[in-house]
């Protein structure tokens, strides 16, 4: 694997930081639990940034790189699942927001309230929902994105897909690209509050009980990002499996230090932090959480024990 | 002891299953200012005011034992929170005002305490002095019979539903720490004091930043002795790392006993993690319990400080666990009473009343007795 970007990759890139630069900015003074972007969300779309896995040339590391950069903006749009999971299904390019749920159907699913497809993944197949005519109940959550869950499938059109694993291993390398996203976003904020906050008469940085878990901080955040790009370059079982349980196992502790250092700010609405702290939260649940990406990890690397 | 332990519990037991409000605390302002005050005045009604209150002021005077017994209950009856706007006046403003005050302020305020009329908040934190309470910088200046304070304080727990405040202020710009502050009652509805709620990622307007301009206090609203709010304020910290988490500590290990009883035996992980955290409430338990025990009289010494961090930690991976338990999105989780409340307003566990970086300081120099870092 090279670890640096070539010249397409790097394009990619610019292009999507000149596209981001007419969104950046979520209305100061507002404090609420998420921002969800729509408008930068239609603008993404019809950029094609979110369709790149599906251009000759490109692939799934491009739609990672992509990933991973969105997740680093304050607002929040779906971009993991159409970027990565979308180009695996059946259906045109286009049909989205897709909402992602795993086990039953009626499960509470981010972006639900806002999709056009929800995919249901279940243990040996996965259902492609349209949701035109549904009914979907909205779910209040903390956590940053917005939920809901359907009321049923009666009336729906559903299809049956049979690529399952492949659904999983995607899904599994979409959250790992955008938690390393957050990971990135969330320490910046936090690595400039500890060079200007002052105690003791000192910048709280200069403080090695802070340095040093920052600079584990740092670790966990450079290598929730290389093992996402490296799962999705590959696009291999272990490496997928690998990328999303350690970047799931690790987010508690990330997210607790963050905020640590951030102080009783770093609690409130007005701090930006909370906006991929919250996020972290939810993605640290998916897909049953760090202990089932390591028994598949387990499982792809060494086989049935 | 007036009677045995057994017979002390079964009638805590039974008026508690008696008396324990149905609903639950609302979220913020004028309602959950009239809950609180309704439930306090129930347990002054009940004869449970004031519990660890000497009898002479009014309290009920338990033993260590007794107040032991008393929050298991309390907890078993899933009593409303301990930790909520009852918590400053109860177990800060109350004993600082018993061990510290005159006896007008303790004749006046300790009643209204105890009676469910008044509540209090705290106002120590500054922006810029969270940590380092020595640094701060709201003003007192001696003004005749008053002093103006002049400043800012912020992270005041329900400042907005507060008739009353323990403030700390710098009244000789002069001096040292020890000799620079004073500790101040603060009526909330003197001219000049303005509360703006801050919105915090948990949902609820628990804080408030609280601005003083002119603000004219009383000379004789002064605890402990003008210039002398140090040693006043010290009192008033080593109670929040001692004995007041008792009744947290021990709701929080009923909690976890609640969870491993909604664990499937399908999820082995989940189980293994639950038991751990049983095991390690255990501990927590044992510590406090411990700690409370040797503090029966006076107050409590540095290792309060092992308590508040363990017990602080252990809150956290306590509702992180809930969270993997239910769901982030369940109806566990969900709302202002669900886990996903409490795991946010669990980041505040490790940074409100002394930052944990600020427990293991404690720890290391005045527990182990090492060397002072540098600060």
């Amino acid at each position: 694997m090279n670890y640096e970007l070539n010249g397409d990759q790097a394009g990619i890139l610019a292009g999507l930081d000149q596209l981001l630069a007419a969104h950046a900015e979520v209305a100061s003074g507002e404090a609420e639990n998420y921002f969800h972007g729509a408008r930068l969300d239609a603008a993404l779309a019809e950029a094609g940034f979110l369709d790149i896995d599906r251009i000759d040339g490109f692939g799934s590391l491009d739609a990672a790189l992509v990933v991973e950069r969105l997740a680093r903006l304050p607002q929040v749009v779906e971009a993991g699942a159409s970027a990565l999971i979308a180009p695996l299904l059946p259906s045109e390019p286009g049909i989205r927001p897709l909402a992602l749920v795993s086990g039953e159907a009626n499960r509470p699913a981010r972006f639900l309230p806002v999709a056009k497809q929800l995919l249901v993944l279940r243990d040996g197949d996965a259902l492609l929902v349209s949701l035109d005519g549904s009914t979907i109940e909205p779910v209040e959550s903390l956590m940053a994105y917005p939920y809901g869950k359907l009321s049923s499938l009666d009336g729906l059109t559903v299809q049956s897909l049979d690529n399952a694993a492949d659904i999983r291993r995607r899904w599994r390398i979409a959250l790992a690209a955008e938690a390393a996203g957050c990971m990135a976003a969330a320490l910046e904020i936090v690595i400039e509050h500890v060079r200007t906050r002052q105690a003791f008469g000192r910048p709280l940085g200069a403080f090695q009980a802070i340095q040093h878990r920052l600079a584990m901080a740092e670790e966990t955040a450079q290598s929730a990002k290389w093992l996402a790009f490296r799962a999705a370059w590959s696009d291999g079982e272990a490496d997928a499996a690998i990328a999303a349980g350690f970047v799931q196992e690790r987010i508690a502790r990330f997210t607790y230090d963050l905020h640590q250092f951030s102080g009783a700010m770093g609690l409130t609405l007005e701090f930006p932090l909370h906006l991929w702290t919250y996020r972290l939260r939810a993605l640290a649940g998916e897909l049953g959480g760090a202990s089932t990406q390591a028994r598949a990890a387990a499982q792809a690397v060494w086989g049935a024990a | 002891m007036s009677e045995s332990i057994d017979i002390f519990r079964q009638r805590a037991r039974t008026w508690l299953e008696a008396n324990v409000p149905s609903e639950k605390t609302p979220l913020e302002g004028a309602p959950l200012r009239d809950y609180v005050l309704a439930w306090q005045q129930a347990q002054a009604r009940g004869g449970w005011a004031g519990l660890a209150w000497p009898r002479q002021h009014g309290g009920c005077g338990l033993s260590v034992l007794e107040l032991i017994v008393w929050f298991e209950e309390y907890a078993r009856a899933k009593a409303p929170p301990v930790l909520d706007a009852s918590f400053v006046g109860l177990n800060h403003a109350g004993p600082t005002l018993i061990a510290c005050g005159t006896e007008e302020q303790k004749a006046f305020h300790l009643p209204q305490l105890l009676e469910g009329r008044a509540i209090w908040c705290q106002g120590f934190s500054e922006p810029g002095s969270g940590s380092d309470l020595a640094s701060l910088r709201t003003r007192g200046v001696v003004d005749g019979d008053h002093l103006v304070v002049n400043g800012q304080k912020i992270w005041t727990s329900f400042a907005d539903i507060a008739d009353w405040q323990e403030l700390l202020v710098r009244t000789d710009p002069d001096a040292k720490t020890s000799g620079a502050l004073s500790w101040v009652i603060c009526p909330m509805d003197t001219p000049g004091i303005t509360v703006r709620p801050i919105q915090t990622m948990a949902g609820a307007h628990k804080y408030c930043e609280v601005f003083y301009d002119d603000v004219r206090i009383p000379l004789s609203n002064v605890v402990g002795g003008l210039h002398n709010g140090w040693a006043t304020a010290m009192a008033t910290l080593g109670f929040e790392r001692g004995t007041a988490s008792l009744g947290i500590i021990i709701a929080n290990a009923l909690k976890v006993d609640e969870m491993l009883g909604d664990c499937p035996t399908s999820r082995p992980q989940m189980r293994a993690r639950l038991a751990q955290l049983c095991v390690d409430a255990a501990a927590v338990r044992a510590m406090a319990y411990r700690l409370a025990l040797d503090s029966e009289e006076g107050v409590p010494d540095a290792r309060g400080s092992m308590v508040r961090l363990a017990f602080a930690e252990l809150a956290q991976r306590i509702s992180a666990a809930a969270i993997d338990l239910y769901g982030v999105a369940s109806p566990q989780v969900a709302g202002h009473h669900g886990w996903g409340h409490e795991y946010l307003d669990a980041f505040s566990e490790t940074i409100a009343g002394g930052t944990a970086e600020i427990q293991r300081n404690i720890i290391g120099e005045r527990v182990l007795g090492l060397p002072r870092g540098p600060r």
